[in-house]
């Protein structure tokens, strides 16, 4: 399991970070999404994997080999958030198509960094 | 001592909104506060001045030992008296002159909050609280040179003003902090001078403290900003060059002269760099044309020679210290707001344009004269016997005090001429070319002034008052040892008395001969060449040009380069750390769990999915691909045995995909995949695979060590005693952690209402009308036997979704997943029939149901404070054997936020698709 879970962080990881240098930003968001499972997983994993029974407990006590929940609780949340911010990053990104017409990393940078109607000109920045 | 810090921001606070309703006649109630605390610290008077000390001390780190402590001996008395008292007059002052200023109420409320800043700076005697009261003067200080921001020299001048003091203020914080570790104390007065003086640390203590100093008090080469801070309105240039800011400076050297004082350096560097300020503001004041920057450069002057007399630590020198202190104070706020209000009545500053004044302004020219009689240190004003004193303090020094002592004579003819400037030039002699018909200025714009000069004159003749009440008490804080003090006016034939002589002499010849002296000082072209200001204006130049280099070689606005950079940086430093670690940790895995088939499967559909979803083109084929992986994570999670983690997982795919769905459906379709140079493209993916293998053997090396500590252990042994909840993954939630929960939900609230805003936001003009952007379902689900069923189901999903909330505490469930449930039942009506339709069967708007449910999961938290115990802790009871408790409370909030927030996003979406 150990070497199963530690590939596989680190083939989510990779992927991730191949989505986020594309050149789209629809796959950069979705590669931050992959990313995101990747450490989820990583941080699920940190609390090791020799669990036998799941986190639940009885009058008389708990399982000898239950498995880890602080890591089970810190995941969970990760999840909610990491889908709040996704929803997030697509409104983003659904919004800088509509008013610039651009999707690609690039160019959304290019005009986004349009200087500030009340600052000089880039040229006198001196 | 705190209330009256407090009384003073109170009045701050209340500033804006009085002075909307009563314009200018707010000053006279606000002038009550720092008149209020004047009045208290007048009553402390006896207890200081019979040798007492009044402390009080509020805990504020304890854990690293620092304290709100305030201490009032006789120096901060000093001080806090001059804050308060010229304080209140300006008060009064500001509200005459800015009255026809439309943010009059802005100002006030910078001026109290400075007073109270400096209020506190001189009240501190912890060493961290003095340095943020420091810090906030230099900040209020900024507002008020800056108040007249539409002119950009004003601007130029605060930011010169905020840079140089907030450059010092870093030093100076370097240097309390060493201090306070050398000292053995974080408390002025617990500091141990000989613990400092002997410690191998010392001179950097000192070069730290005294450019902090000579900063705020504009000692050279920092005198640039005090000259041009004059840009501000004349109260504020009253206030902060009179008794305040750059006081702070001479303060702090005062405070510390008994801690840091005893070496042959510090006095040393102080008279040098004071008598060297002292002359360059004497000649740079005579050489003014504006009868406002003689002021501020004769105060550069001074704030030179009370270093200068700090250094000496004489007994003459430190008297001398503490009555020039007062007498300096009394003359120069006087002065500025007498030539604020010449201003004002004439509307010019230009000595050339001035003259004969007396006979338009005669109240305002009386107090002129008993202030510039002072400044000139004549008989028997203050300022006389502070002369005196300073030639004494400095003679008592021997061979190296004559050299001074000659500087001094000098600059104290150069004030005496500078005082003639201000009253012989402008008030007598004959009538001036104002443009403006003069006229005697109101009450409150002549009081201040008139009781300023005449306490100069009050406590020169009736010397021993300020004796006996101030000056005694104020210099035993200042000295080492103690010090006899007795103020006098007649002392006999002394050396002193022949300097003060010389210095009449000059000083009235100076004047007489003022018109050959500026043109002879003005031959010395080389020497007004080598400007500060240049030279600030093109340090400043080069600071900008390194910096725009700097940023854009960094911050090139390239993505991809960043994450790049980013990502390998992490892998070159994580590498370091694995091959540092010892060699045996980066074997094969010690221990080994079985490999479980579901667990195997879900890995490889986690990560064929995203591996499609990487190189797939097509946006349906994404959408899938995506929610496969999801999938595969979901799966792995049951088998490894945490159902309640799999289950959200399994949710949030779901509704993952619908938002997907819904957004690429506007989207343009992606083509391409990766770069289009084949290069980049190789590159990418070695970045990629680097990073990948990087992080694979990091977890390699962490999950094979056993796991350390017993944290496990406990949740699982107190959940269901501590928590009565038999899910511990729940109970961990929503009782033991529940403020890290409290927070998590917060940022999906806000979130949710950051991507409704974006989705929503930004209508075309023509859908602008609320509700215009309700649908009525998807023509997708126009099937009847679809719609019949959707219905049924989505009721019972609800259902479902209660039941996993109550149930979550003892079984897999709990807030989180059941909101989620719950969200995905809604979004199958919204879907279905339209926005309208699921609004109406919600009945509570989604925005107010994410408001709800944060605040029932804080109000749930505050139960237990009602207890008397922290935050967030559990409170059950158990009516006929029920547990009920407010972590239950806890997480229907946190239901109620997540389904709030998806609600929100998704009906947001859906309305503007439409």
């Amino acid at each position: 399991m150990e070497i199963l879970v530690s590939l596989t962080v680190g083939a989510l990881v990779a992927i991730g970070i191949w989505m986020m240098l594309d050149r789209g930003l629809l796959r950069v968001v979705l590669g931050v999404v992959v990313l995101g499972n990747g450490v989820n997983l990583a941080v699920f994993s940190a609390g090791r994997l020799d669990g036998r029974a799941a986190a639940f407990v009885t009058e008389a006590g708990a399982p000898a080999l239950a498995a880890n929940p602080l890591p089970q609780a810190l995941v969970l949340t990760a999840i909610v958030i990491g889908f709040a911010l996704f929803v997030f990053a697509l409104a983003v990104l659904k919004r800088s198509w509509e008013l610039h017409g651009k999707v690609e990393t690039d160019l959304v940078t290019a005009v986004a960094e349009e200087p500030a109607p009340d600052l000089p000109p880039q040229g006198d920045k001196a | 001592m705190l209330a009256s810090i407090g009384l003073i921001a109170f009045a701050m606070l209340a500033a804006v909104p009085l002075a909307a309703r009563l314009d200018q006649r707010a000053g006279w109630l606000l002038a009550l506060a720092p008149l209020g605390a004047f009045i208290h610290f007048l009553t402390q008077m006896p207890t200081v001045a019979g040798g007492g000390v009044i402390e009080s001390t509020l805990a504020w780190v304890p854990a690293l030992g620092v304290e709100l402590a305030f201490r009032l001996d006789g120096l901060s008395l000093l001080f806090a008296l001059l804050i308060t008292g010229i304080g209140t007059l300006i008060v009064l002052y500001a509200g005459a002159y800015l009255s026809e200023h439309h943010h009059l109420g802005r100002f006030y409320a910078y001026l109290l909050g400075f007073m109270a800043a400096m209020l506190g700076l001189v009240l501190a005697d912890d060493l961290i609280a003095m340095f943020v009261f420091w810090e906030l003067t230099s900040v209020t200080s900024f507002l008020l040179i800056a108040f007249q921001h539409d002119k950009a020299e004003s601007r130029r001048s605060a930011l010169q003003a905020l840079l140089i003091t907030g450059g010092g203020g870093l030093a100076l914080l370097a240097g309390l902090i060493l201090l306070g570790n050398v000292g053995g104390s974080w408390q002025f007065s617990g500091l141990s001078a000989q613990a400092i003086a002997d410690h191998a640390l010392y001179p950097a203590i000192l070069v730290l403290v005294l450019i902090g100093a000579f900063t705020k008090s504009a000692q050279l080469p920092f005198h640039l900003w005090l000259p041009n801070a004059m840009a501000a309105p004349t109260p504020v240039s009253a206030y902060l060059h009179s008794a305040t800011m750059v006081k702070a400076g001479v303060y702090l050297l005062a405070r510390l002269n008994p801690a840091l004082g005893g070496s042959t350096s510090w006095g040393t560097i102080l008279i040098t760099v004071g008598a060297a300020t002292a002359l360059v503001g004497a000649v740079l004041a005579i050489r003014q044309t504006d009868l406002k920057r003689v002021l501020a450069y004769t105060t550069v002057t001074v704030l030179g020679q009370l270093t200068m007399l700090l250094g000496t630590n004489t007994h003459y020198g430190l008297q001398a210290f503490a009555i020039y202190l007062v007498a300096h104070a009394f003359y120069k706020a006087a002065l500025f707001m007498a030539v604020g209000s010449i201003d004002h009545a004439t509307g010019t500053r230009q000595i050339a344009l001035l003259g004969g004044l007396i006979r338009h302004m005669p109240l305002t020219g009386f107090a002129v004269a008993l202030a510039a009689f002072s400044n000139a240190g004549l008989p028997p004003f203050f300022g006389f016997i502070a002369k005196e004193f300073k030639y004494a303090g400095l003679i008592e020094l021997g061979l190296a005090g004559w050299v001074t002592t000659a500087v001094m004579i000098l600059t104290n003819a150069l004030l005496l001429t500078a005082a003639g400037l201000v009253f012989v030039r402008a008030f007598l002699g004959r009538e001036g070319r104002y443009p403006h018909p003069p006229h005697e200025v109101g009450v409150p714009m002549w009081i201040g002034p008139m009781l300023l000069a005449i306490g100069g004159f009050v406590f020169g003749a009736f010397n021993n008052l300020a004796e006996v009440w101030l000056i005694d008490a104020a210099v035993q804080a200042v000295s080492r040892a103690t010090v006899p003090v007795s103020l006098y006016l007649w002392g006999g034939f002394t050396p002193a008395l022949l300097a003060s002589l010389l210095t009449v002499a000059l000083g009235v010849s100076f004047y007489l001969q003022r018109t050959r002296l500026r043109r002879r000082l003005s031959l010395w072209r080389v020497l007004w060449r080598v400007s500060g200001d240049r030279i600030w204006d093109r340090l400043l130049k080069r600071v900008f040009a390194f910096a725009t280099r700097v940023a854009d070689r960094f911050q090139h606005g390239s993505l991809r380069q960043h994450i790049s950079a980013l990502v390998l940086a992490i892998a070159g430093f994580a590498l370091i750390g694995l091959f540092a670690s010892t060699g045996e940790d980066l074997a094969w895995p010690a221990v080994s769990s079985p490999v479980n088939l579901a667990a195997l499967l879900g890995c490889v559909l986690a990560v064929a999915g995203a591996a499609a979803a990487a190189v797939t083109p097509g946006r349906v084929a994404l959408v899938a691909t995506l929610g496969a992986s999801g999938l595969g994570m979901a799966m792995f999670f049951l088998a490894a045995r945490a159902p309640d983690v799999a289950i959200t997982q399994l949710m949030v795919e779901t509704l993952t995909v619908i938002f997907l769905a819904l957004v690429l459906r506007r989207l343009p379709p992606t083509r391409l995949v990766g770069s289009r140079k084949p290069a980049a493209k190789r590159f990418h993916a070695v970045v990629a695979i680097v990073i990948g293998a990087v992080v694979a053997a990091m977890m390699l090396m962490t999950v094979s060590q056993p796991l350390p500590g017993e944290i496990a252990r406990w949740y699982l042994d107190n959940s269901l005693p501590g928590g009565q909840g038999a899910n511990v993954v729940n109970v961990i939630l929503v009782d033991f952690r529940a403020l890290d929960t409290l927070g998590e939900i917060l940022v999906v609230g806000l979130a949710g209402l950051a991507a409704a805003g974006l989705l929503a936001g930004g209508r075309r003009e023509d859908e602008a009308a609320p509700g215009a952007g309700a649908t009525e379902g998807s023509a997708d689900f126009g099937s009847v036997l679809l719609r019949q069923g959707i219905l049924p189901l989505s009721a019972l999903l609800a259902l479902v979704a209660l039941m996993l909330l109550w149930r979550g505490h003892n079984l897999p469930g709990g807030g989180f997943i059941g909101g989620l449930v719950a969200a995905s039942a809604a979004v199958l009506v919204a879907l279905a029939f339209g926005t309208t339709r699921a609004r109406a069967l919600l009945r509570v708007p989604p925005l107010a149901m994410l408001a709800g449910g944060l605040g029932i999961a804080a109000v749930a938290g505050l139960v237990g404070l009602f207890h008397g115990e922290p935050f967030l802790t559990g409170n059950w009871i158990f009516p006929a054997g029920l547990p009920l408790g407010t972590p239950l409370l806890f997480d229907v909030g946190v239901f109620l936020t997540v389904l709030g927030a998806v609600l929100h996003m998704l009906l947001g979406l859906l309305e503007r698709e439409a």
